[in-house]
């Protein structure tokens, strides 16, 4: 024989289907047990108009529906579900060939690095050794990936510069335009001299 | 609508039903790109459960994300958990949960169950959720109509506070049942609980709810 407690709980549940069961039907009427609280009754009805169901925005929609696609289109071509977190960062995959013993080992360098440790065998992680694979390389020889970031990059091409300027600076040329051009600048120098030597100090040139 | 089939089991043959979305679910385990029709007609729901729990629309994103790209990566796993949750509820006349087994979506208590964890993981690791009182999801109800509207409005959110204020299992039971429309037995299924128990539940959450209104009115 079930207690009170079940029994009042068995009713609520009854009118709760109930309730869910009139809106469906678009009727107003819901059977109701005499014995049941009014108050719950009128708790119910109040979290049912309440408690809508929310819809996210269309944007979000869509786009997890492409993120989605291009997931299963990875699962198709049987690689994880999951993008791999160099893809995710931004990094680009290349594969160099390599030269030495070096070559034989797998690199990873940047985003990817703490995927090497995954797979000790060639320092790769699956998914990075599946997309060094789909290149194509004519020499068939060992690859030695490497992810090439885009502050890598940008720094490494500011201290080219700053050395390529240093160096013309120590180099002058000996056309007719510069020689003019170093008399000018000879001559302004006696009244500037420390303002250039602030610039070749800059520049570290040692004349 | 789910079918009725047999079942084999240690006591002998006995009817349990299948998924009502097993057709859904077998054509997205057999071509991965079919399972958009699974995630847009779950996205809503899933969403919703998230958003109430974290009542942060970019959680609730963040969330619903991460359900669906594990759903899709879990979906080879699936039909054990299917044949292990209908093994454990046969369909009897004396169970009185007849009714409750023919809408039930074992694809759907899966999904719910990642969403739960997933949710959980959020909380348990998100510290800014900021608490609002769900406006512009009560806003939906009559957006021409401005007394229906502000009606609407108040009674959403004081429904809401008193929703908010219940403790946590009772709060995720309410939620899966007023937002999601699940049955006693799904979400006994979704939280790991027997339908008694969820029956209690609700209950209770509802007595304190009347409460909490009572007391918001006086």
């Amino acid at each position: 024989m079930p207690g009170s407690a079940t029994r009042n709980a068995r009713r609520t549940e009854r009118y709760l289907d109930g309730l869910v069961a009139a809106d469906e039907r678009r009727a107003a009427e819901i059977p109701v047990d005499t014995d049941m609280d009014p108050a719950i009754r009128v708790a119910a009805r109040q979290l049912r108009a309440g408690l809508v169901r929310v819809h996210p925005s269309f944007r979000f929609e869509e786009a997890l529906a492409a993120r989605l696609a291009a997931a299963a289109d990875r699962m198709k071509a049987g690689l994880p579900a999951e993008l791999p977190p160099a893809a995710v960062a931004g990094g680009t995959l290349a594969a160099f060939r390599g030269t030495g013993a070096a070559a034989d080992l797998g690199v990873v360098v940047g985003a990817a690095a703490g995927e090497s440790a995954a797979t000790p065998s060639i320092g790769l992680s699956h998914s990075a050794a599946t997309v060094v694979r789909g290149l194509t390389d004519v020499a068939a020889r060992p690859r030695r990936p490497l992810i090439v970031g885009g502050v890598g990059v940008a720094s490494a091409a500011i201290s080219l510069g700053a050395v390529y300027v240093a160096w013309r600076h120590s180099h002058p040329t000996s056309g007719r335009m510069s020689r003019a051009v170093r008399a000018a600048h000879g001559r302004a120098s006696h009244s500037g001299r420390r303002g250039s030597g602030v610039i070749n100090e800059i520049l570290g040139v040692v004349s | 609508m789910s079918r009725p089939v047999l079942a084999t089991s240690e006591e002998g043959a006995r009817p349990a039903r299948l998924d009502r979305d097993r057709g859904l679910v077998e054509a997205a385990r057999r071509d991965p790109s079919r399972f958009d029709a699974l995630y847009r007609k779950y996205l809503a729901q899933v969403y919703s459960y998230s958003y109430y729990e974290l009542r942060d629309h970019h959680a609730a994103e963040d969330a619903t994300e991460r359900v669906f790209m594990q759903a899709l990566a879990g979906l080879p796993r699936f039909e054990e958990r299917v044949d292990a949750f209908i093994a454990s509820r046969p369909v009897t006349a004396a169970s009185g949960s007849a009714s409750d087994m023919a809408d039930i979506s074992t694809f759907r208590v899966w999904l719910f169950r990642i969403a739960r964890n997933v949710v959980a993981n959020e909380r348990r690791t998100d510290r800014r959720r900021p608490v609002s009182p769900l406006e512009d999801a009560i806003g939906l109800h009559a957006p021409d109509d401005v007394a229906e509207t502000v009606a609407a409005r108040e009674a959403g959110s004081a429904a809401w506070q008193a929703v908010a204020r219940l403790p946590e299992d009772r709060r995720r039971a309410v939620i899966l049942r007023f937002v999601d429309e699940m049955s006693t037995a799904e979400i006994a299924a979704v939280l790991g609980r027997s339908e008694g128990a969820v029956r209690v539940l609700l209950h209770r959450a509802l007595r304190s709810v009347a409460e909490d209104l009572r007391r918001q009115l006086s």
